[in-house]
């Protein structure tokens, strides 16, 4: 498997088979993995330690998943946001699109497809983050 | 199509004309590439969501073909994967091209609006009454208290028959229970969570809400109704405690033509004390393995389906069992069957034993036809304390007849009385107090079935020694041929092969799951009135009941035949029977969950925009989903191709290909197409990284061509006419860009439009490990010869394609050709196919006259890709 070193991916959901299931799966496809059960876990854990692309649940106690996106971008506006809900809403999906979030997909997910999403991701950061230091676009 | 391509190389060479801008200095140089870049990453991304979108529709295709159950789950995930994708090509498209598309804005949400009104249309109930009396009730109630208690409601008061005393918890308590804590929210996330593949996850979401369910908490006004009405109740017996069978009343559950009674849990002889317990324990049964899996099966919406709970006072049954009618199985016979038991009539409904079945004529007076007693081993009656137990028949009750004769008549007329009340067949629920009163239960419509009779002159004597169970009660009618696969636990039913034939002990709810997955049915236990019947007819699955010994006479995997008119079982698989084998009703087509389907489909599918050249290729002529994406990836790979052009800088201008000598092929390098830096005007191919590139020309020079096909004069005449008629495909008159041919390319991503002779031909191809992203599309049009023959080619072509799985269609005069979701290795095989068949489908239009001809092309074609591929297909 290739390594994917340097993409650190904070995980963020409150149900937890899922994301320690997933945090190890894409460990070991490389990525550095970073988990949060909560919005509020998530924002304390971005401060310290700001990861390059965050894959973010809705629905949770606590801080909505919409809202911890908005603060975690008030914290970095270059970490890119993906947003994997099992609740389907498409209204609310076109607006975290507008509002800026890399991609929004549906549980359960291929596990591949998820990996995939936070590459292209990660090139779209890049990307941004060059265009924007280099020649203030 | 033809006209859509000259305009697109007339684009192409309008933007070669354009003033070239000077070379700009270095910094300028790398903020264009960085643009570059970020634009082709966009432009990477938005073929990705293409993917995804076109994978969607597909989904949604296969689904209206109405052959494999789906929910509403998986309507509403895939219209949300559809619109969040076309929305982000919408964004991506923005990032390529800024602000020049954006009327598409408006054409999405107007398409969105008018999706999401079909599929938000969970009813709200407008009466807000939490528990209503029995004596309140009738049958235009049944939104709010659900058809089996409208019904009921009727029978007791504008019948006026014995109908036990009590109340119903309503709809709008149903609504207000799940509403209370976003239960209703957690129960579609676990659906949607669950996958489509919700077959092998139906126990985990099924266990997963039902003990969401049972921790909530009940409403207080729903709990303060229920002491009210249960005070009520407790004036009629003097304020003593009444016991209570509280009975699910589902909407939809009394439906015609459907089998939802019996998917719900009914609790019989419960306290006041134990109340809440089981009225959260039927609102769960919603939710039950056989529940949803029919559900799922018969395409009905979750949420059209409010849990009405209806509670009556327990009646201490003497007799108890089911009335048809008429026969189910047999719409010419009018007479009324009769099935009974002693105690209640709850074995008989769950087929865990055998009943008593009386026949009765509708003469004047009403005459028994029939009289079947059997031995009833077991009947189920009140516990003292609460609840009910199966226990022993007393000896000299086991072979009596349940009913008297005087009891057979009296029900009889109650079920004509019932029938005619409904204009129609009816299914009733009875028991009978110690005092020998009659109380009807439930009514609904009854479902019946054409039986299928062996023609008379049949002669089954040579398989007589194959005949292993011989007369056994056909409950379904028809013939099917299977596996013996025998289900004794729960856990049997995790390992059924689909096909198989189910075989059982008992004829119980809890098979129900399988039905739709088994060829046939044959269970030792059980009569025609259980729900296991009941659904199987419905599913339109032969069953065979009170099939004696079959769990022992018939060994695991040997195949058998199912005749369940003539009660039969045969060893082997009998085509002499197997010819009246009926065909499966396809129960999803007309169903809810389809009906919603194809209307969201109306706003996705359907391609309006056909021709790029027309005024109508617009952003605000989109008129579906498919339009948008249409359009923006026709766009996209205009505006890729100008912003190389339009910008001079050396590494993406445009090089000649060398590859022994120049070529007329040019290419555009997107991104990471070359092994490295290309200075000069020409990219030589060992230079080239394009690995889809790569594969396809290897397809293209692998064989050389032989040249023009023999034509005869008027072939000849063709070509002179049509050159006339369109200087660009005279040889001698070809501008200086007509003659080229132009890949773009990246290391994973390649497009070609190309001339040879006179045809023209488009390829995309975007290969990487990715295989869920990868996909082909090839379109080619044209020639020289008259139209006829010219679509002789089309389908030529069409058919070498569909022969290595390409999907290919014919529209007019242009082919369209689509390959997606595979690996790399096989995508890149038939990459080779492609540039072959650009190459030596040159000027074939021209014999597509001649029989002989086309065949010795196809013989030729199929033969040289088998060895390009490495393929030999007729060893």
């Amino acid at each position: 498997m290739e390594k994917k070193k340097g993409i650190k991916v904070l995980l963020v959901d409150d149900e937890d088979v899922f994301r320690e299931t997933t945090a190890r799966q894409l460990a070991i496809r490389g990525f550095d993995v970073l988990t949060a059960e909560s919005g509020e876990a998530a924002l304390a854990l971005v401060k310290n330690d700001p990861p390059e692309v965050v894959v973010l649940d809705l629905e949770m106690p606590g801080m909505h998943g919409s809202e911890t996106f908005v603060e975690i971008k008030k914290n970095d506006p270059h970490v890119e946001v993906i947003i994997l809900t099992g609740n389907t809403n498409v209204d609310s999906a076109i607006e975290l699109i507008q509002q800026g979030i890399f991609d929004y997909l549906m549980k359960p997910i291929n596990i591949d497809e998820l990996l995939y999403k936070i590459e292209d991701a990660f090139t779209r950061k890049k990307l941004k983050e060059k265009q924007h230091y280099d020649f203030g676009m | 199509m033809l006209k859509a391509i000259t305009s697109f190389s007339r684009q192409l060479l309008a933007r070669f004309r354009e003033p070239v801008l000077p070379a700009p200095d270095p910094p300028e140089v790398e903020a264009l590439r960085l643009t570059f870049k970020s634009r082709f990453h966009s432009f990477k991304l938005l073929l990705a969501a293409n993917t995804r979108v076109l994978e969607s529709m597909a989904d949604l295709q296969r689904a209206l073909q109405g052959e494999e159950p789906f929910s509403t789950a998986f309507v509403q995930a895939r219209c949300t994967s559809i619109s969040v994708n076309v929305f982000r090509m919408i964004n991506d498209m923005e990032n390529i091209a800024p602000a020049k598309y954006s009327e598409l804005r408006q054409s999405f949400a107007a398409i969105q609006r008018r999706i999401d009104a079909l599929l938000s249309a969970r009813k709200h109930h407008s009466d807000p009454r939490l528990v209503i009396p029995l004596e309140a009730v009738n049958s235009d109630m049944a939104d709010l208290v659900g058809g089996k208690m409208a019904n009921l409601g009727d029978v007791k008061n504008r019948l006026h028959m014995r109908v036990p005393s009590g109340f119903v918890i309503t709809a709008a308590a149903h609504e207000m229970f799940m509403a209370a804590d976003g239960l209703q929210k957690e129960v579609d996330r676990l659906f949607q969570v669950a996958g489509s593949d919700a077959d092998r996850n139906l126990d985990l979401v099924s266990s997963q809400i039902r003990q969401r369910i049972m921790s909530a908490d009940v409403p207080e006004p729903i709990y303060l109704a229920v002491v009210e009405a249960y005070e009520q109740m407790k004036k009629q017996t003097n304020g003593q405690e009444v016991r209570m069978a509280v009975r699910s009343s589902a909407h939809g559950e009394d439906a015609e033509n459907s089998s939802f009674a019996g998917q719900y849990r009914s609790e019989l002889n419960v306290t006041f004390h134990q109340f809440f317990y089981y009225y959260k324990q039927i609102m769960a049964s919603k939710y039950s393995v056989q529940a949803i899996a029919y559900k799922l099966n018969r395409g009905f919406r979750d949420e059209d389906i409010a849990m009405c709970v209806g509670c009556l006072t327990m009646i201490d049954a003497v007799a108890g069992g089911v009335i048809y009618s008429k026969n189910p199985l047999d719409s010419w016979d009018d007479a009324i069957y009769i099935n009974s038991t002693w105690g209640l009539p709850k074995s008989v409904v769950d087929g865990d034993d055998l009943s008593d079945l009386f026949v009765v004529a509708r003469d004047e007076p009403l005459t028994i036809l029939r009289r079947e007693i059997q031995e009833k081993g077991y009947q189920i009656v009140c516990f003292e304390d609460e609840g009910c137990i199966r226990k022993q028949t007393r000896d000299e009750l086991k072979n009596r007849p349940s009913l008297t004769d005087d009891q057979v008549r009296m029900l009889a007329d109650h079920a004509i009385r019932i029938e005619q009340y409904y204009e129609g067949p009816q299914d009733i629920e009875w028991t009978l107090n110690s005092n020998g009163d009659i109380f009807i239960l439930q009514s609904r419509p009854l479902q019946q079935v054409e039986s299928i009779q062996p023609p008379a002159d049949l002669d089954l004597q040579p398989f007589a020694t194959s005949l292993l169970i011989d007369g056994a009660i056909n409950v379904s009618p028809g013939v099917a041929s299977g596996k013996v696969f025998k289900v004794a636990k729960r856990v049997d039913i995790l390992q059924f092969p689909e096909g198989s034939v189910l075989v059982v002990e008992q004829a119980l709810p809890a098979w129900a799951p399988l039905i739709a997955r088994a060829a046939a049915v044959i269970s030792e236990q059980g009569g025609f009135a259980g729900h296991l019947a009941n659904v199987a007819r419905e599913f339109g699955v032969p069953a065979l009941f009170g099939a004696r010994g079959a769990m022992t006479t018939l060994e695991n995997k040997e195949i058998i035949t199912v005749a369940a008119d003539l009660g039969r079982v045969y060893r082997g698989s009998l085509d002499v029977l197997l010819q009246w084998r009926r065909p499966t009703p396809r129960l999803m087509i007309g169903s809810p969950v389809y009906e919603m389907l194809r209307a969201v489909s109306d706003h996705i599918i359907p391609l309006h925009l056909l021709d790029p050249e027309s005024p109508d290729f617009s952003p605000n002529k989109c008129q579906t989903f498919h339009d948008i994406t249409r359009f923006i990836h026709e766009k996209s790979v205009l505006e890729m191709f100008s912003f190389g052009k339009n910008h001079s800088f050396s590494e993406r201008s445009s090089k000649q290909l060398y590859y022994h000598v120049p070529m007329n092929w040019w290419i555009l390098n997107l991104d990471d197409g070359y092994t490295h830096e290309i200075k000069g005007k020409y990219v030589k191919l060992e230079e080239i990284a394009s690995i889809p590139m790569l594969a396809f020309w290897d397809g293209f020079a692998a064989v050389s061509w032989d040249g023009p096909p023999a034509m005869d004069g008027r072939g000849l005449t063709s070509i002179m006419f049509r050159s006339t008629m369109n200087p660009a495909l005279a040889p001698g008159m070809r501008s200086k860009y007509a003659d080229r041919n132009y890949f773009m390319i990246s290391k994973h991503y390649c497009t070609l439009s190309s001339r040879l002779g006179y045809h023209f031909s488009t390829m995309e191809a975007m290969v990487s490990e990715r295989s869920r992203e990868n996909y082909l599309g090839f379109k080619f049009k044209g020639g020289a010869a008259d139209f006829k023959r010219c679509l002789g080619r089309l389908h030529f072509i069409k058919e070498i394609l569909e022969r290595y799985g390409f999907q290919a269609v014919v529209n007019a005069d242009n082919l369209n050709a689509r390959m997606e979701g595979h690996d790399m290795e096989y995508m890149l095989s038939r990459l080779k196919i492609l540039g072959y068949l650009t190459l030596h489908t040159r000027q074939l239009d021209m014999i597509m006259n001649n029989t002989a001809a086309v065949n010795y092309y196809l013989t030729k074609l199929t033969k040289d890709i088998d060895t390009l591929l490495g393929e030999h297909l007729n060893p």
